[in-house]
């Protein structure tokens, strides 16, 4: 056993890693890797624009439904708002608008806009009453909204290429776009502005970055801009905190202490929920960043609960999955989000703390996709260690949910695309120091990366031959110190590239961990007759030779290491370590 | 069925005064018709209302499926404070110029004559009668709530019924989009 320590120690030296072996495939990126105004009713005078409706339109509606706004019409003046006084009433009675489906007695959240059932009333009386306008002179003077960026001039604006165009017609579409962000240096970010471009047809947007060039890859890779399918494994949160945008949602900017670190090279990825208008529609969201001159001090925690062994029978009305995480350290509760797709109908986290008192993050009785808001606490909410955080959500896969993407209803498993099923909560959390989240994040890294890989082994089903799959999963089984079933993805790689070196290399890895050395050594040699040049590979075939006990072999490997890598410190110290042995 | 019968009463009353306006503003009778054809599908529509625009490609497929068979198809604008111009831009926005002919009813005759409430709502007069008065199919099933296909084409059913000569399965339907009434203000 010690001697295996010591190679694998060696392995992680030799390619100037300290935290592990060196894997020729993208690392998981690291989002996944953590990873009233009350107005009562006087029945007796009629209800007017100018004294009621005016103000509460103004405060609960005109946010969104302003010139410019994010909402299709405005409702800024009499004119406007009069000729959608029924369709205010009906849609606020149904509470489809404000659009708000969190129970309103949790939280509170910021941007919470509930309309209360007298102020619901209110608009019903008024509109029945033939939507009178009243004495003008009653009316608050009209709101003013400020035009384009609403936090302030962007250091840095970014947009597509080239507009997308939107087809008239069909369902619901996700398109997905990597944007290059033109950063050449390490920027710190307290600010995302997503500004839709058109308002009409975009109705969320998933935001990712993405540090690898596999989300470019895919875009270039279809010639229209953008590209359908699922965002890349790669693309991720930035560490520890929500991108996205829903309309009405505006991301604060954070305080400098908080910001997150953007590499060099970065893409943004986005992924727009559009509806079709019913004619062509061009699409060009522009994003804005915010810059801090300092690096962040504090860093969230991204937690995220849920289950990717979602396997919901046809027809079944009441599937239910739950998942819970027990916090090692005491947290602060800064926002969550749920995520799910058309079948799920009922959200719900809970936290329950050490004396047994509960604390409802989120509750969503009538779960709708199309919302899929970020609902960050007006004070965050502090838990003491020990409490257990826990999610329960329950799906209709029946005919009888309008929703359900397939008639007549099939077998629904975990996946991203959206005739897939999902089920998760993040939930965005504080630890006192950076010792807290360094235990807060070991706890959980386990928790999450067995989730991740119930996910990739459903997405290998369907998609067998996709080599970056089995070696992404088996990257994660070693982390889990599965090394058999990452043997198994690693040589299925091997089995599909054949003449790519990197993959004989990887299987080479995971059995040498698995301490199955003659076939580790095969790997790399197999590696090497494809690339005698392949100084890794060198390297850790030494390694295993060494173990072996065939250490003249190993040190010739080694020599060949610093003949390819002349300036590597760590190759001649390697060297000198077998050589060292040897005597 | 009660409400159908007060529809042909209504329509007896009506015949002859009822007027809407073409888009040259002259007074125009919306249930005149030429001798081949056999159906007249109204189409109550808003230029800004977003489930009447998301129909605009599934209508002209309609107009286009049935236009052989003797059946046209109208645009009806209910909304006062939409002028021919920008009727024009609409139909040329949603690419249905070609395909239907369009109408403006700023004072709610053919509305009421049909009664429409909603846009956007679908009636089809045949036979001198209103005989079908409603959605175009079940894909939105509430605000915020749609199917992500129709699975059930009730104003396509209706004019196949009708030129088959059968009555139609389900005369009355609710639509789901903007308020015509909120026009009237």
């Amino acid at each position: 056993m010690k001697r295996l320590v010591c190679v694998a120690f060696v392995v992680a030296a030799a390619q100037g890693r300290p935290e592990g072996l060196r894997y020729e495939t993208p690392l998981m990126n690291a989002g996944l890797s953590f990873a009233s105004v009350a107005q009562p009713v006087r029945a007796a005078r009629t209800v007017t624009y100018a004294t009621e409706v005016a103000p509460l339109v103004q405060d609960r509606c005109a946010m969104c439904h302003h010139a410019g706004g994010s909402a299709p019409f405005s409702l800024t003046t009499y004119a406007e708002t009069k000729r959608h006084a029924a369709q205010i009433a009906e849609v606020t009675r149904r509470r489809f608008m404000p659009p708000w489906k969190a129970d309103p007695s949790d939280g509170p959240f910021v941007g919470q806009h509930p309309l209360s059932e007298a102020e619901i009333q209110l608009l019903r009386d008024w509109a029945d009453a033939g939507a009178p306008e009243g004495d003008p002179h009653d009316a608050p003077p009209p709101r003013r909204w400020a035009e384009g960026w609403q936090l302030g001039t962007p250091d840095l604006v970014i947009t597509l290429a080239q507009p997308y165009t939107l087809p008239p017609d069909g369902t619901d579409l996700f398109r997905i776009f990597a944007i290059p962000i033109p950063a050449d240096r390490v920027r710190f970010v307290r600010g995302v502005e997503f500004r839709p471009g058109n308002p009409k047809v975009v109705h969320h947007a998933n935001i990712r970055v993405d540090p690898t060039a596999a989300s470019r890859r895919l875009d270039e890779a279809d010639p229209a801009p953008g590209y359908d399918g699922v965002i890349a494994r790669s693309a991720g949160y930035p560490d520890g905190h929500f991108l996205g945008w829903t309309p009405g949602q505006m991301s604060p900017l954070l305080p400098p202490d908080l910001s997150w670190r953007l590499e060099p090279h970065t893409d943004l990825v986005v992924e727009l929920h559009m509806q079709p208008s019913g004619k062509p529609e061009a699409v060009a969201p522009s994003i804005g960043f915010y810059f801090s001159d300092t690096p962040p001090t504090r860093t969230p925690a991204m937690l995220r609960l849920g289950r990717q062994s979602i396997d919901i029978p046809a027809g079944e009305p009441h599937y239910t999955i739950t998942d819970s995480f027990t916090l090692p350290v005491d947290a602060e509760v800064e926002a969550v989000q749920p995520h799910a797709h058309y079948r799920a109908r009922d959200v719900r986290g809970l936290a329950t703390l050490p004396d047994g008192t509960t604390k409802r993050l989120i509750d969503i009785a009538d779960w709708d996709f199309r919302w899929q808001h970020v609902y960050r606490f007006v004070t965050p909410v502090k838990l003491p260690k020990g409490t257990t955080l826990s999610m329960q959500y329950v799906y209709d896969n029946s005919p009888s949910n309008p929703r359900n993407p397939q008639v007549p209803p099939l077998r629904a498993r975990w996946g991203q695309r959206s005739s897939d099923e999902m089920g998760d909560l993040w939930i965005q959390v504080l630890t006192r120091d950076d010792h807290d989240l360094d235990v807060l994040s070991r706890a959980f890294r386990p928790k999450v990366a067995a989730e991740d890989v119930l996910g990739y082994e459903a997405e290998i089903e369907r998609h067998p031959d996709d080599l970056g799959l089995h070696d992404s999963v088996a990257m994660l089984y070693l982390e889990l110190g599965r090394h058999e079933p990452a043997i198994v993805h690693f040589r299925r790689s091997s089995a599909l590239a054949p003449q790519s070196p990197q993959t004989h290399y990887n299987l080479g890895t995971a059995l040498t961990l698995a301490r199955r050395l003659d076939e580790a050594a095969a790997s790399f040699r197999e590696a090497l007759r494809l690339d005698p040049s392949y100084a890794n590979a060198h390297n850790n075939l030494g390694n295993v030779l060494l173990a072996q006990g065939k250490n003249d072999e190993a040190i010739h490997e080694f020599r060949e290491v610093v003949r390819l890598q002349p300036d590597s410190e760590a190759a001649k110290k390697n060297l000198a370590t077998a050589l060292q042995r040897v005597r | 069925m009660g409400r159908l019968i007060a529809l042909v009463v209504a329509l007896a009353l009506a015949q002859g005064s009822l007027r809407v306006e073409n888009l040259a503003g002259a007074p125009v009778d919306p249930l005149a018709m030429a001798k081949p054809v056999k159906a007249i599908v109204f189409l109550f529509t808003s230029t800004d209302c977003p489930i009447s625009n998301r129909y605009a490609p599934d209508l002209r497929r309609l107009a286009t499926l049935f236009a052989p068979q003797g059946v046209i198809f109208r645009l009806v604008y209910p909304n006062p404070a939409e002028d021919a111009a920008a009727i024009r831009t609409h139909l040329v926005d949603f690419a249905y110029a070609g395909a239907t002919e369009a109408l403006r009813d700023p004072k709610h005759a053919l509305v009421k004559f049909t009664g429409a409430t909603i846009t956007p709502e679908a009636a089809i007069y045949a036979g001198g009668r209103v005989q079908y008065r409603g959605r175009i199919d079940n894909r939105f099933v509430d605000f915020g709530v749609d199917r992500p296909a129709a699975t059930e084409h009730d104003l396509h059913d209706a004019i196949a019924a009708i030129l088959a000569g059968k009555p139609v399965a389900h005369p009355e339907t609710q639509a789901v989009g903007c308020y015509i009434a909120d026009f009237a203000r």
